[in-house]
């Protein structure tokens, strides 16, 4: 009697055991969904639903659901890291989608085409008029040669948006110490010691992160002309010893000996410089567009506005991110009308109203003068070639010795002179070269 | 007496309980405030009323419900799974004393050691050629072996040490091998693999690198996968990464406070041992 209540007992567990495998096969067996019959299109991003590529993206969506009638976009958003940690692997299996957003740069995008898991667009952009909509500052980061480097070959991505660096700087702060907005390096030399001598750190800083060593580039740009830029960043060969680099430095040492910049924010993240001057506690944070949205929806204690990092032509940034096609997409077409959609003034507003830089914008359609500013900086700049990219780009690991040896200047434990020496010797050491 | 020796060491250990608990008082405060207010105020300051948009906001984002179904299905078979596995290997080790034993376990050590990351490539290329990738089932058994050899090598010296003279009893009334595991040495043991149980659980439910790398259709996601979707490339949103937080920790509590007394009875088994 016992026995025979053990067997059950066994056979049951048994069987639940083999019971809980063979529905985990059928769920193995759950189709992809990727067949090249024309009606679904598969598509990841990894931008937020509030961010201004996630608004005008969704928008994209229902556009393109209209205009292809018994097509089903399945959209899938995808975290930053994993697309970043797992896009070779899922590229080169049958789980590849059709279309999907992928970073831009030599070790990404570029890498992935030279691996051959990227579709040439080149016939489509021109054939599409993307070529002509997106400017060559900003077609850069497109372009890829047979060996994966950046700059001029075959379109392997299409970008909807560009970045940029610039200052925000918070109208009350400016207005209570009677500063202006200024316009000449000297004015901003002065408004920082205005507000340095009334016990404010006039920039926010995040020294374990890009903020820091973007300070720096600018400094170094505002010295420099675009032949200096393109040898630095394609080239292979900069002077760290040369003028422009000696002047950031030293400047840049400088104003954190004034207190221009905090002297303990050599181990600040970037969130924590944003928030701090949400927070109103620093009257200036130089940084890129991609805070322009989260400003806009989150300042509220006080106005704000931006404004080009004063007597430079050249500043920081370049395209944004990419729409790449997989070589082993099933739809491609579908794609390549998907991509359309997002070039076209429509979804390019959507962009520009909610705090996005849209590569081919209608200037005159965005109603928010804030954003019609932004565009207006963005159009300046890119008609004058003055995007620079960034100083992390042209040597593997550089992120990481740009930000360990900007901490130094911000410490103090080194020299601007060492520290130039020490990135000399690790951007000849881990250049890309062409 | 007791008294005055009991009072500082109740004192310490409240303290050590509020330096563990406040993290979790932390992402609990965050987790009801809006972005603004985080934005404004700052991560430390009480939230002003309970906001409840970001732990729904992120539910539905991600799809929680099936992620939650993922993560319960694939640790739930891992630690039925490993334990099994553990069980019926270290029973060849432990018991049965086969030859070469230091080795094979020094063997599992290692495989035990190895790091995940190595792992990546080598899982990747046979799950594809097996048709596995992308599936949850990969999933279940790389870990159900990963963890299994943590079983194995545990419950190995567990075993080694089990009392002789039960087994040859046993094996006088006529009890066959099978018979031992089942009736004798399993029933014996039943606290060291309650506790392992509860372990494989846990750390399964914790992974991140290999579901992330195999997982690739938001169908098959873990709930682990699921959080890194709100850390973007240059922005993050606080207030809903820690709602998220929250939402992927609370079932881990949950399992944890239902399984502590077999956890504690473990480990005092252990102990005497």
């Amino acid at each position: 009697m016992l026995k025979a209540r053990r067997r059950a007992r066994l056979l049951a567990a048994a069987l639940a055991g083999a019971l809980s495998l063979s529905t985990l096969a059928a769920c193995g067996d759950s189709d992809d969904g990727g067949s090249g019959d024309g009606k679904t299109l598969r598509l990841w991003h990894y931008e937020g639903p509030d961010s201004a590529m996630g608004k005008a993206w969704a928008e994209a969506i229902k556009e393109f659901e209209d205009s292809h009638p018994g097509v089903k976009v399945e959209f899938e958003e995808k975290g930053f890291e994993q697309i970043q940690k797992t896009a070779p692997q899922v590229l080169n299996s049958d789980q590849a989608p059709d279309l999907m957003e992928y970073n831009k740069g030599n070790a990404t995008t570029g890498q992935l085409s030279r691996q051959g898991l990227l579709t040439d667009l080149t016939e489509e952009a021109e054939k599409r008029g993307w070529a002509d909509a997106v400017p060559p500052t900003v077609a850069t980061t497109s372009r890829y040669d047979e060996n994966g480097v950046m700059g001029d070959g075959a379109w392997y991505g299409i970008p909807n948006y560009a970045e940029y660096t610039m200052v925000y700087y918070n109208k009350d702060l400016f207005a209570e110490h009677g500063v202006e907005v200024p316009t000449t390096f000297a004015e901003l030399e002065e408004a920082l010691a205005t507000f340095a001598d009334a016990g404010i750190t006039p920039f926010a800083n995040a020294g374990a992160e890009y903020m820091a060593q973007q300070y720096l580039y600018q400094l170094a740009l505002s010295q420099a002309d675009k032949a200096w830029v393109d040898s630095f960043q394609m080239g292979g060969e900069t002077d760290f010893s040369d003028a422009a680099w000696t002047y950031a430095a030293e400047t840049f040492a400088d104003w954190v000996d004034k207190g221009y910049i905090a002297e303990n924010s050599s181990g600040t993240k970037a969130e924590d410089a944003g928030v701090s001057f949400i927070q109103g506690k620093h009257p200036m944070l130089f940084s890129g567009s991609w805070w322009f949205g989260r400003f806009q929806a989150e300042v509220q204690k006080f106005d704000w506005d931006t404004f080009l990092w004063p007597g430079s032509d050249l500043t920081l940034g370049s395209g944004g991110n990419l729409w790449v096609v997989p070589e082993g997409a099933d739809n491609k077409e579908l794609a390549y009308d998907f991509i359309d959609i997002t070039m076209k003034k429509g979804i390019q507003n959507i962009l520009g109203d909610n705090g996005g830089v849209p590569v081919a914008a209608d200037p005159a359609a965005i109603s928010d003068p804030q954003s019609q500013a932004l565009i207006k900086d963005y159009t300046t700049l890119a008609d004058g070639d003055g995007l620079a990219y960034y100083p992390d780009w042209p040597a593997n690991g550089f992120y990481d010795s740009m930000t360990s040896e900007t901490q130094k200047l911000i410490t103090g434990s080194a020299e601007p002179g060492d520290v130039l020496k020490s990135l000399q010797s690790e951007y000849d050491e881990n250049v890309l070269q062409e | 007496m007791t008294a005055v020796r009991k009072y500082p060491v109740l004192a310490a250990l409240v303290l050590g309980a509020a330096f563990m608990v406040l993290p979790f008082v932390v992402v609990l405060m965050n987790a009801v405030k809006s972005p603004e207010e985080y934005s404004s105020d700052g991560p430390l300051s009480m939230p002003d009323g309970v906001y409840l948009d970001g732990l729904t906001d992120f539910w539905e984002r991600v799809d929680f419900g099936q992620k939650l179904w993922n993560s319960v299905l694939i640790s739930g078979s891992v630690a039925l799974l490993a334990v099994v596995l553990s069980v019926l290997s270290a029973y060849a080790i432990g018991i049965g004393r086969i030859r070469g034993r230091p080795y094979v376990l020094a063997f599992f050590v290692l495989a035990n050691m190895l790091p995940q990351e190595s792992l990546v490539y080598p899982i990747y290329y046979l799950s594809k050629e097996a048709g596995l990738y992308d599936t949850r089932l990969s999933v279940v058994i790389v870990f159900t072996v990963v963890q299994s050899a943590f079983g194995t090598y545990l419950l190995s010296s567990v075993l080694g040490g089990f009392p002789r003279e039960v087994i040859e009893a046993a094996r006088i009334d006529g009890a066959t091998k099978w018979q031992v595991l089942w009736r004798v040495v399993v029933p014996v043991s039943r606290p060291t693999i309650g506790v392992l149980m509860v372990l494989f659980f846990i750390w399964t439910w914790n992974e991140f690198l290999l579901p992330l790398v195999m997982l690739v259709s938001d169908d098959n996601q873990t709930v682990s996968v699921a959080l890194g979707v709100l850390q973007g490339q240059r922005d993050m949103d606080a207030t809903m990464t820690n709602a998220a937080a929250l939402l992927g920790v609370l079932p881990a509590i949950a399992f944890f406070l239902i399984f502590q007394r077999t956890l504690t009875r473990g480990i005092a088994v252990g102990a005497v041992k």
